[in-house]
This record gives C-alpha cells, sequence and structure tokens, in this order.
C-alpha cells in the first residue's frame, strides 16, 4: 500500500529545502487561470463577474468588486483591489487564499432572489434571477454575495456549479481524487497513525512502560486484518489476553457494530480504559456481554471488577446536532442587525442551544472515569455503536491524566488512536458527502471545545494553543487530506488500491503542506512547562465555569474584534518573555560576543487584534512585528534541532 | 457481575455534596471567609475544594499565593496578644465579647463548632471540632443586617440562632445553644459594632491605629493632577472658587473651568444645574485638547426655563477645543427619566437653546434599578448555584445588561473625544452616580496612567471622592438602616465594569483582579477612611485624612501583591482601549459575586506562569550582567581601557 511507504518517509531533503524558502511563498506548483490560482487537478467549473462581497455581520451597503468562481476545490472570490498581499497578517494557507472556501466547507446556501431568501438544498432548482447568495460554512464563516452588477446568467450558472459541486453525493468526487500534487511526507515522526501494528505494540509498552505483569492482561489481535471481524475497527485491536480470536469472533457478533471491548489506554496502576458498543438491541440475554466483562476483570493486575460509564444518557448523536444547528445560528448572524438582536437574550439563546452543557456533560463524564482509573479501577465506554461519544469521552480521560497527549505530536497521536483508526464516522458527521442516511453532527468539535476548555483551564499544560485547535477544526474541511474524509480505517484502505480512484494519502499532520512556518509557531503555547507539568488535571465541569471559545465561533464576525485586545495578548506577551530569556541564555552561556544575530528568526507581529491569526486586519494598515527566535520551537526538538538552529546560515 | 450505571454513581456523588451544602437550616445560610487574604481562611478553603473532587498539586493559585504572602504581612502587624483562641486583632482593635460553642452553619462543608468573637472591627469564627480549623472572619462594615433565627419554642438541632447578612454577597449563619444564653451578648455586639453611627460609636477607621511606610493620603493632590493634565494652559484655569465649598458643597475645592469664564458665570451656572453641580473639567486630551466635563441636570423644569449664563458657558466648553465646533452632552439616563424630570425641577438641555450641542441619552437606569438588579445577583450566586439555568439566571439578573449600557455609554464618549477630537459633556440627575461611571471608566479606556495602580486610585480620588459620590449614602458606613433607598451598588458595578475591561485588555492594566477585589472589600470594611462620607467638605469637616489611615497606604506598602504579571508598558502598548460592548463578551465576575463557594474557585496558572518567567528573565539579566562586569574587568586587568558594561536590551524592555 502506498500509505504506509508515504507515511513513514520522512523527506529531510525536503525539509531543509523548506528551510531555505523565503517565508510566506508557496512551494505548491499552482497555475493561474483569469487571475485565479488552480491546484495541480484544481479544474475552473463556473465564473461570475463583477460580484459584490460584502464584509459579514455588516449593513450590506458597501461591497468588493471581484470575480466569484466555482472550482472542482473551492469558491474563490478574486477582487482587483486586493489588500491581502504578503504582508497579510493573517494565517496563510498554501492552498487556497482568504477569500476562497473549500467546497467541503460549506454548510448552507442561500439564495437571494427578490426580496426573499431561501435555504437551497442539494437537487432544487435554481432560480433564473438570482440576486445573491448567501452561504454558512461549516467553520461558521458567513458569505454574502450580490450577483447586482453582473453579467445575466452569471448568477445562475455560479449557484448551479456550486449547489452540484458543494453537496457530492459519491466519495470521489471529494478533491482529494483529484489532487494532483506529488506527495512527500514530513509529518513529524512523533506522529502515530495507529494503522501498523508497530503503532499498537509501542502504545501498549508506552503505557505499561513494559510492567510484564500488566502487559499479561493484554494482547495485540490481527484478527481484523482484512476487516472481517467488524468494519469499523481498525486492522489491529488490543483486546483481553484472555480471550481468543475466536471467541472475539463470535462474541462481536453479539454487538453493534460487530464491535467487542478494545483496549483504549493503561494507568501506571493496571487500570484499563476500554471502550465498546452495547448489545444488539434485539438480544435480551446478557451472557456475552457479562462474559466480556469478566474478561476484562482477569486482565487488571489484581483482578478487580470494572466499572462501566454508559454515554448515551441526556446525549445522543442527534440532539448535539439539534443543539449545534440552533448555536450555528448564533454565532452567524447574517447582518448587524440579527447582532444586536441576539445579543439582547444572548445568554438564554445560549442556554437554549444547550452545547455548553453537552460539553460540561463530556468532561463530567471525562472526570468520572478519570477519577476511577487513578483509584486503579478499569473503566469502560459504552456506547450504543462506540463510535461517537466513545471517542470524546475516551480521547478526554487520556488528556486528563496523560501528559504525552497534552504534546502536539502526543495530541495528534491520540486523534489518531481514539477518533480515526477506532472509526469515527467523519464523512458522515462532517457531511462531506449527501447520502440519505447519514446523520451530521459535530461530535468532533465537541471534542475539541471540551479540549479548550481544558486548556483555559490549564493554560500552562498543554504544547498547543487555542490557534491550534481551531486550525484543526478548519482543516477538517480541506478535503485534501485524508485523515478526516473517511468512516473507517476499511474506508480508507479500500479507497487506496481502488485503481479507477486513485488517491494518495496525506496526512493532515503534515501542516506544511497548509502552511509556513511562521503561522505553525503560534501553534505551539509558550505558557507550556513540560518539566512542572502535572500528570492528571482535573477541570471544572459545572457550565457556570465553562467559557465560550470565541475564537473558534465569533473570529468571522467583526464587530466583535477588539482591536488591539483580546486573550490572545497573553499568548504574544509570553511569546516576547520567552523571547528574551532565550536571547539571554544564549548571552548567559555562550561568550558574551552575541551571536544571536546568527539564529534563525521568525517575524512576530506585535498589534495584534483579538481573533488574530484569524482575522484581517484592514483598517490601520501599518503592522508592527518583531524578529524573535523560535524559543518555542526549541523546546520541541522534533521539529528543530536546536544546535542546527545555532549553526544555521542567516 | 452486575451492571453498575454510570447514572447511578454520578447520582451518588451528586448526593454526597448536597449533603454538605445543603441539609435543611443551612439552605440558605452561608460560608466563610472575608476576603481571601487571611491565610487560615484561603487553607481551609483549599482544604474545602479538595475534598470536592480537585487533587493536581497547583492548586496554589495565584490567590492563594497573593493571600499568603498577605496574611504573612498582616500577621507581622497584628497584635497576637490575647489567649491562643483569640481572634489577632489589628492595632486599636478590641475583643467586644466571645460566645463558646457556637456552630457555624457552612452551606458548604456543613455545620463546624466553635468559637465566635465580636471585636470593633470584626467578626471572627474559629472551629474547634475539625483538624484545620475553619476560620471565618468578617469585618463588621461589611455587615448589612443581622437577625435572630428561632425562638424560645425552638426545637431541633442548629435551629436557634443569628444571621448576618452581608453587603459582599453573602450571609452567615450561627447556631447557638438556647440553654447558654449566648445568643444575647453576640447579637448586641454585634449590632453595636456593625451599625456604630446608629449606637453614638465611632467607625473603626477612627480607632485603627497603624502605621505604613507609604501614606496613602499624598496619593491625589488635585493640582497636581491637574498639571499633569497640562492644566493651566490656554484654554482652561485651575479656579479655587469654591475654596470654602460654597458654591458647591458636594464638588472639592479646586477644579479645573475654561480659561474664558469668569466667577460670575460659575455662579450663573452653578445657579442654573441641580445642587449647584456645574460643568468642570475631568479629562483634557492631551493633542487635540477635546475635553470631558461633568455636570448635574440643568434646572429646566415644567416651565422649560432656560439660563443665558449656563448656555453661554457651555459654550465656553465647546470653543476650548479648536479642532471641533460641537459639543456632545451625554444624558446618561435613559430619555424618559430625563423627561420625568422635570417635574422635579430637573430636566435636560434643549438643542435649540445650546446650540451646536446635541444630546445623547444613553439609557443608564438608576441607582434603584440597579440595587434590585444584584439582589437577584446575589440570589442567584449564593450560597449554592442552579448550574442548570445559570444562564437564563444571570439574563434574568439584567445585571450584564445594566453593566453592558454603561460600557456602551462610555466607549460613545471616548469614540467622540478620541476619533472625533469633539468635546464631550457628561450628566445625569444629579451627576454623582451614573455621570461618574461614565466619565471615570472614559478616563480609563483613554488615559493609560489612570491604568497604573496609583493612577487607578487617583482615579478614584478624583471622580469619585472629591466629587462627592455619596458613599455614606450608597453604602451605608455603620448605619442599620439597610433598606435605605439611597443605597446602590453604583461602585461595584463601576469596578465590574472595568474588571471587563481588563478581561478584553489583559495587558493593559498594571493592576490585577485581587486589587480590584481588595478595594471592594474595603469600601465596605471601615477599616480605612478613604470611603467614609460623601464629600470633601465632610471629610474635611470630620478630618479624615488626619484621623483615619488611607487604604492607599495599605496598598501602596505592598504593591508586589497587585501587580499584573502580563502588564505590558512596553512601546506597542494601546494608548485608547475600545472595548466591545456585547453581550458575548460581558461575564458575570464569579471570582468576586461567586468568591464564597469552593465549587467556583478556578485556578489562574496565567499569571503564576508569566511571573515565573519574568523571575527566570531577571535572573538571567542579572546573571548576563555579571558575565559581561566580569569580562569588563578582565579586560581591564589586561588591557586597560575600561569597557562600561552594558546589559544586553531584550526586544520589548
Amino acid at each position: 500500500m502506498d500509505s504506509k511507504s508515504c507515511n513513514n518517509f520522512v523527506s529531510y531533503v525536503g525539509f531543509e529545502e523548506h528551510e531555505m524558502q523565503p517565508l510566506g511563498s508557496s512551494r505548491r506548483n499552482s497555475s493561474c487561470e483569469n487571475g485565479i490560482k488552480l491546484l495541480p487537478g484544481e479544474l475552473l467549473i463556473a465564473k461570475a463577474q463583477n460580484v459584490l462581497m460584502f464584509s459579514p455581520v455588516g449593513d450590506s451597503k458597501q461591497g468588493m468588486s471581484g470575480v466569484l468562481s466555482v472550482t472542482n476545490f473551492k469558491l474563490a472570490f478574486v477582487t482587483t483591489d486586493d489588500t491581502n498581499g504578503e504582508d497579510a497578517t493573517h494565517q496563510q494557507n498554501h492552498l487556497y487564499g482568504y477569500t476562497d472556501t473549500c467546497l467541503t466547507n460549506v454548510d448552507a446556501i442561500y439564495v437571494i432572489a427578490g426580496d426573499k431568501k431561501r435555504r437551497l438544498l442539494p437537487g432544487n432548482p435554481v432560480p433564473s434571477k438570482v440576486k445573491g447568495i448567501f452561504i454558512i460554512c461549516k467553520n461558521m464563516r458567513t458569505w454574502l454575495f450580490s450577483f447586482k452588477f453582473s453579467p445575466l446568467k452569471d448568477g445562475k450558472n455560479l449557484l448551479t456549479a456550486l449547489l452540484h459541486h458543494a453537496f457530492p453525493n459519491s466519495h470521489h468526487r471529494l478533491f482529494a481524487y483529484d489532487y494532483k500534487e506529488p506527495y512527500y511526507s514530513s509529518v513529524d515522526k512523533g506522529v502515530q497513525l495507529f494503522r501498523d501494528i508497530s503503532d499498537w505494540q509501542n502504545e501498549l509498552d508506552r503505557t505499561m512502560r513494559n510492567r510484564g505483569q500488566m502487559k499479561k492482561g493484554w494482547r495485540i489481535s490481527s484478527i481484523n486484518v482484512q476487516f472481517k471481524l467488524s468494519d469499523s475497527l481498525p486492522q489491529y485491536v488490543i483486546v483481553p489476553a484472555s480471550i481468543t480470536d475466536s471467541q472475539l469472533n463470535n462474541a462481536a457478533q453479539h454487538f453493534q457494530g460487530s464491535r467487542p471491548p478494545i483496549w483504549s489506554w493503561s494507568n501506571e496502576r493496571g487500570a484499563a480504559l476500554v471502550r465498546m458498543s452495547e448489545l444488539h438491541p434485539t438480544i435480551t440475554e446478557r451472557t456475552q456481554e457479562n462474559t466480556m466483562f469478566e474478561n476484562i476483570r482477569k486482565s487488571h493486575p489484581q483482578i478487580l471488577a470494572p466499572i462501566v460509564i454508559e454515554l448515551n444518557k441526556d446525549i445522543s448523536v442527534k440532539s448535539v446536532a439539534a443543539g449545534y444547528s440552533k448555536f450555528v445560528s448564533l454565532c452567524s448572524p447574517e447582518n448587524i442587525r440579527q447582532f444586536w438582536l441576539q445579543d439582547n437574550n444572548f445568554y438564554s439563546l445560549l442556554e437554549s442551544t444547550r452545547w455548553l452543557k453537552y460539553i460540561s456533560y463530556s468532561l463530567e463524564k471525562a472526570v468520572e472515569a478519570s477519577e476511577h482509573l487513578n483509584l486503579g479501577t478499569s473503566v469502560i465506554l459504552q456506547e450504543s455503536d462506540g463510535r461517537d461519544m466513545c471517542c470524546v469521552v475516551s480521547s478526554l480521560v487520556q488528556l486528563l491524566l496523560d501528559p504525552h497527549f497534552r504534546t502536539i505530536t502526543g495530541f495528534q497521536s491520540l486523534l489518531q488512536k481514539e477518533w480515526i483508526a477506532a472509526g469515527h464516522p467523519f464523512c458522515d458527521r462532517l457531511g462531506l458527502v449527501v447520502k440519505a442516511d447519514t446523520e451530521k453532527s459535530p461530535l468532533f468539535l465537541l471534542y475539541l471545545d471540551c479540549v479548550w476548555q481544558l486548556c483555559q483551564q490549564f493554560p500552562a499544560e498543554f504544547e498547543f494553543t487555542e490557534t491550534y485547535l481551531t486550525t484543526v477544526w478548519d482543516a477538517a474541511h480541506v478535503s485534501i487530506f485524508d485523515t478526516f474524509i473517511f468512516n473507517c480505517e476499511k474506508d480508507r484502505a479500500r479507497a487506496v488500491i481502488d485503481p479507477n480512484y486513485p488517491l494518495v494519502l496525506r496526512s493532515v499532520w503534515d501542516w506544511r503542506e497548509q502552511f509556513n512556518d511562521q503561522d505553525i509557531l503560534l501553534f505551539y503555547n509558550p505558557l507550556y512547562n513540560p518539566e512542572t507539568s502535572c500528570t492528571t488535571v482535573k477541570p471544572l465541569y459545572a457550565i457556570p465555569c465553562l467559557e465560550l471559545w470565541t475564537q473558534c465561533y465569533f473570529r468571522w464576525i467583526p464587530p466583535l474584534e477588539i482591536r488591539n485586545g483580546g486573550r490572545n495578548h497573553i499568548e504574544l506577551y509570553t511569546r516576547l518573555i520567552q523571547n528574551d530569556i532565550s536571547r539571554l541564555k544564549v548571552n548567559a552561556n555562550g561568550s558574551c560576543a552575541s551571536p544571536v544575530d546568527k539564529i534563525t528568526t521568525y517575524l512576530l507581529q506585535m498589534n495584534i487584534d483579538s481573533f488574530y491569526p484569524f482575522s484581517n486586519r484592514n483598517s490601520d494598515n501599518t503592522t508592527i512585528s518583531t524578529p524573535i527566535m523560535n524559543s518555542s520551537m526549541l523546546v520541541t526538538e522534533s521539529l528543530l534541532d536546536a544546535q542546527s538552529l545555532l549553526n544555521a546560515p542567516d | 457481575m452486575e451492571k453498575r450505571g454510570s447514572a447511578e454513581l454520578l447520582n451518588a456523588e451528586q448526593n454526597n455534596s448536597k449533603n454538605a451544602s445543603s441539609d435543611s437550616l443551612n439552605s440558605d445560610s452561608k460560608s466563610s471567609s472575608l476576603n481571601s487574604k487571611m491565610g487560615q481562611e484561603s487553607e481551609s478553603w483549599e482544604k474545602a475544594s479538595h475534598s470536592k473532587s480537585f487533587s493536581t498539586s497547583s492548586t496554589s493559585t495565584d490567590n492563594n499565593i497573593v493571600s499568603a504572602l498577605e496574611a504573612k504581612k498582616e500577621n507581622q502587624g497584628k497584635n497576637l496578644s490575647g489567649s491562643d483562641t483569640g481572634p489577632p486583632l489589628l492595632n486599636g482593635e478590641r475583643v467586644q465579647g466571645v460566645a463558646r460553642e457556637v456552630t457555624y452553619l457552612c452551606p458548604y462543608s456543613g455545620p463546624a463548632r466553635g468559637v465566635l468573637s465580636v471585636t470593633n472591627y470584626k467578626l471572627h469564627f474559629r472551629s474547634i471540632d475539625r483538624e484545620t480549623p475553619y476560620v471565618v472572619e468578617v469585618p463588621l462594615g461589611v455587615v448589612s443586617r443581622i437577625e435572630k433565627v428561632g425562638g424560645a419554642s425552638s426545637r431541633g438541632e442548629n435551629s436557634y440562632g443569628i444571621e448576618v447578612f452581608c453587603k459582599d454577597m453573602r450571609n452567615l449563619k450561627f447556631a447557638h445553644k438556647q440553654e447558654n444564653h449566648s445568643r444575647r451578648n453576640v447579637f448586641e455586639k454585634l449590632q453595636q459594632y456593625s451599625f456604630p453611627l446608629s449606637h453614638k460609636l465611632p467607625l473603626f477607621a477612627f480607632e485603627y491605629s497603624e502605621t505604613f511606610p507609604e501614606n496613602g493620603w499624598n496619593v491625589y493632590e488635585p493640582i497636581a493632577e491637574l498639571k499633569r493634565m497640562g492644566v493651566n494652559n490656554d484654554m482652561w484655569k485651575i479656579s479655587k472658587i469654591n475654596d470654602s465649598y460654597t458654591l458647591c458643597d458636594s464638588y472639592p475645592a479646586v477644579w479645573a473651568v475654561p480659561a474664558a469664564a469668569t466667577d460670575e458665570d460659575l455662579q450663573a451656572s452653578a445657579a442654573f444645574r441641580s445642587r449647584g453641580r456645574l460643568p468642570v473639567l475631568s479629562w483634557i486630551h492631551p493633542e487635540s485638547q477635546a475635553t470631558i466635563t461633568r455636570c448635574a441636570q440643568p434646572l429646566v423644569g415644567v416651565g422649560a426655563k432656560r439660563s443665558k449664563e449656563d448656555e453661554r458657558y457651555v459654550q465656553l466648553i465647546m470653543d476650548a477645543n479648536a479642532q471641533s465646533h460641537k459639543l456632545f452632552i451625554m444624558d446618561a439616563r435613559p430619555m424618559a427619566n430625563a423627561v420625568a424630570n422635570k417635574a422635579k425641577g430637573g430636566g435636560y438641555e434643549n438643542e435649540d437653546a445650546y446650540q451646536n450641542a446635541e444630546l445623547v441619552f444613553l439609557d443608564i437606569h438608576n441607582i434603584h434599578v440597579m440595587r434590585e438588579s444584584l439582589r437577584k445577583l446575589k440570589e442567584l450566586c449564593f450560597p449554592t448555584i442552579d448550574e442548570t439555568r445559570w444562564l437564563s439566571g444571570i439574563e434574568s439578573t439584567v445585571w450584564l445588561k445594566h453593566i453592558k449600557c454603561i460600557l456602551a455609554g462610555a466607549a460613545k464618549i471616548v469614540d467622540k473625544v478620541e476619533n472625533h477630537k469633539t468635546s464631550v459633556l457628561v450628566h445625569c440627575s444629579d451627576g454623582w452616580d451614573r455621570t461618574v461611571q461614565l466619565t471615570a471608566l472614559a478616563m480609563l479606556m483613554l488615559d493609560p496612567y489612570y491604568r497604573t495602580i496609583k493612577g487607578f486610585e487617583v482615579l478614584i480620588e478624583k471622580e469619585w471622592l472629591s466629587f462627592g459620590h455619596k458613599f455614606q449614602q450608597r453604602i451605608g458606613h455603620g448605619d442599620e438602616h439597610h433598606s435605605d433607598a439611597d443605597r446602590s451598588p453604583v461602585f461595584v458595578q463601576f469596578m465590574d465594569c472595568v474588571w471587563q475591561i481588563s478581561q478584553q485588555f489583559p495587558n493593559a492594566f498594571q493592576f490585577n483582579e485581587h486589587f480590584l477585589i481588595t478595594i471592594l472589600d474595603h469600601l465596605y470594611s471601615c477599616r480605612f477612611g478613604t470611603f467614609l462620607f460623601s464629600s470633601d467638605r465632610e471629610r474635611v469637616q470630620e478630618q479624615v485624612k488626619q484621623r483615619t489611615v488611607s487604604l492607599w497606604s495599605y496598598t501602596n506598602s505592598q504593591l508586589s501583591l497587585y501587580q499584573n504579571s502580563l502588564y505590558w508598558a512596553g512601546p506597542h502598548y494601546q494608548l485608547v482601549l475600545m472595548p466591545t460592548a456585547s453581550m458575548r463578551y460581558i461575564k458575570p465576575w464569579k471570582s468576586l459575586y461567586c468568591r464564597w463557594n469552593p465549587s467556583m474557585r478556578q485556578q489562574d496558572p496565567v499569571y503564576q506562569r508569566t511571573r515565573e518567567l519574568l523571575v527566570q528573565k531577571e535572573q538571567l539579566e542579572k546573571q548576563v550582567m555579571e558575565c559581561r562586569r566580569e569580562q569588563a574587568s578582565r579586560a581591564n586587568r589586561s588591557l586597560t581601557s575600561p569597557a562600561p558594561p552594558r546589559l544586553h536590551s531584550p526586544v520589548h524592555s
């Protein structure tokens, strides 16, 4: 399989080449057609001239004129009076521009015809006269375009193309299949994808620290190598050592999704975190379930009975989706009038979405599970087919208890293990492909929000920043990467070998595919201090203790931007102190002749607004920046070797 | 094997915590300690929160570090005489009564048996039945009212005692044993010393005799502050017309007015303004000379009276700013209230009479509405929180909407002054409640000086104290009339607004949240003279400066406790703050309003971590300096050319 060679190959050459690159430039081979940058494999489908783009949540009085196009990858707006040049202050993506939207990010399209606005669903007829369109994206960005000054048919053509391509009805119409750029992976070696048996073996060794007694309880089974045990489980699963493969096979049939209990993690006391699905609703005989519990008991070094935490009470994939849709409308007001109307009752409106309640619930369950584990009791997380709330809670528990997962590579490995390998149906939940029987629901965002709450309560315990988390959510809607486009490993494995629709696997964790080092620098939390970090963190989860993730949810609402303010100034200030410390260290350690100017420096923007790096500062075009040493990256040797940094030419 | 449902487990846990916080009598009783200042107290708090759930070793919060430090300092100054179980006493503090076998009914950790002492300053309870003594201390100035609970016929445990209602969002319940007859004495002493003015006793501030290295009474000097703003200049002059407080008895002796205004102008304008509170200078823009001036409503009345002199005087204020030919009059009230005030002889400026002036109503409600709103907030926050209805509950108190309205009003003033270079005249009815909220907030946003610790003290001294915010009536120091209609949390609301701004601009303030909370604690405590009385005239008459200690003596003697480690006065720091007045950003100030609830206590390691980093930086700077010095001296020895050691300058220092 290509995927393996691809993912295990780290190109040092590419790495260095990249270092030599001038900042801000893209290394991609993009062609240019009518002013629109096209990626290899990207095709222009429709175009509308003289389109007005209005600033979001405004009064729709002043627009920016430009060309709006639909390709098989994105909706692109190119304006002649573009100010987003090289000095842009926002995060810059190599794959698409600031005023572009990946088609997979499009959530809802409204057509404005006459004085009316109505939602267009895939397959709906497009009216002949399209006055404008209003688009809500999955990352809550909104777009308002007017075709008032466009040639007559442009609006209709564009909308027809958009409606068709933004909601594909088959998986291979995602752009990942069309993207022709050759790929050489430079994913950090520390990120475990949990596709190979070695990753599972390492995880078992790491958590059990080679304590033989504990390891005796669990074994790696290859029973699912051909996905014959379960469609949604990975090829390798860790199961109680007391169960044979044939017993496992037999038991699996009784459980939803054919998913018997699977090991996720163990703590140093040997207490294991296990996730499992429920018995099929038609089965009333609980023998199989009890047999499984008994096996998990036997796997405990002291043969202690596990605790079962059910994750289907008071929450469901459906209820999260329903609450979220209300929440989205609160975060994507169409105009300034609606914005202030919502503002009047914001707190009760927020309560009615139940979004914070679901976060509270998830954190509460994670705290509950972590308390049992800390006491030495194994915990079984149980949910209908174990692919949704199990992912949320299981990966939260491990963040609470295992500092390894609070690093960036650790966190990415955790997502690989508990979400991707464990078969969270990303394709369905993100609504990437239009199918009748799928349920869209933002479980992954729910999880990221929970993680953000942890970062708020324990700001020095996580290597990543909220900008990183927000970027992960954005990246989930870029259909170039395979990470979040499949429902399970089986689908991925099939896609890779399908000769009709060849697909190259590109991991989203290869952040340099999307961003330059300066933007990646902002993923690293300058407050993080691995030396003094706690082994376990215990968050407050009551609703009054939770906050709203304003960066992720409000960043596209200009009236909410705090000029020269915002919590991100804490980060900025800490970076500056860290930078001073790094320079002083160089001075204190080395000779007093200053070698500082030999070190690779990055420009840190100093005058930032509250939604930096996502907003575009346009009212004030003086940007002030200061060179800083890459101190946060110095900490993580995986990215840059400190010594080579010191020796690197300017 | 039996399967244990998680819901069941959860319930068990919830029940436990319920037992702790709400057995019969306790349910609406209240807990705890004054501020997190007393070391013992915060220790016991921490214990409580640990037993509830949290356990990490890093729970020593910023607050706790601060409180520990502060407790240490405070203990040094304390007269530790008296028995071992007696309360630590301040200089000038005396124990007035002690009751043993009293039970404090903590709404969170359950009943604790111990000794209750009453001094002329505080109520002090110390448990004797717990391993770590549980201590509750409340300065009696904080007490709003005291009630006896239960009578001779009361049955059942803890049904007979005293309930103390406080101004700082908590109530305390103590149960006495009927047979001891201890309640009567405690109740009487509490009444006397909580409400000394109603019992012909002095306020504690007049008995407190601590000395501090700093003298806070020197913090604010009106002329020096006017000079800092560049007055006198061509357009503005210092006037001493009110030297003996005869023109306006609620204004200070010294103020600034347009240079062109004569004393007759001032007298005529004062005659046309409620309580003689004529327009005077609050702040002047250092570049544009646009000003913020403040006053009370004009005495328009139902007859639509006019005063040519007042109109002319307002014109002088406008003319003093060459940049603009317009003046904004910001009436803080809702228009309906302004209209209604005509019936009482007040009203608002007619735009026809005041040419070139534009009148804007800012829709801020009166002191009674605010009092009611905070009362609801207390109900919501204390003693326990219904978390399922927390958000809608917050909304129903309307407290945050009022905050938003005030912030929006202040931001409007800042916008006019900063972006349009236009002067703004602010008033409400009397010009001592909403007006000062607005002017003080606008000044805080416009002038970074007021965002330093000493600058903030000056701001409070100038805008609030010297211009006659009626602290005595609004707080009711030492006064037993708890339902007095003059009481209102106007100053608390201002501090809340300051906190909201500091949340949006975490680097902009030299002081931290602890500073704000300390000020609010001593707003009530009556330990310092700062917030006593309602005007400069009264304070001079009562010789407050001579006879009491200033709160700023206390704060300025331990500045490091109040320093915001994120404060950044670097070259690119923000001069003018423009907070966003959207409900999406305005938050309940949990560390103030919910601080008695241990389950709401959040840690804030951001400050801890940045402090660590700053310390590390300082050490490295020293190290580098030493290295340089060593090298220089070595160079000196070999050559003879002395190179002065120069510290490598970091990016933004």
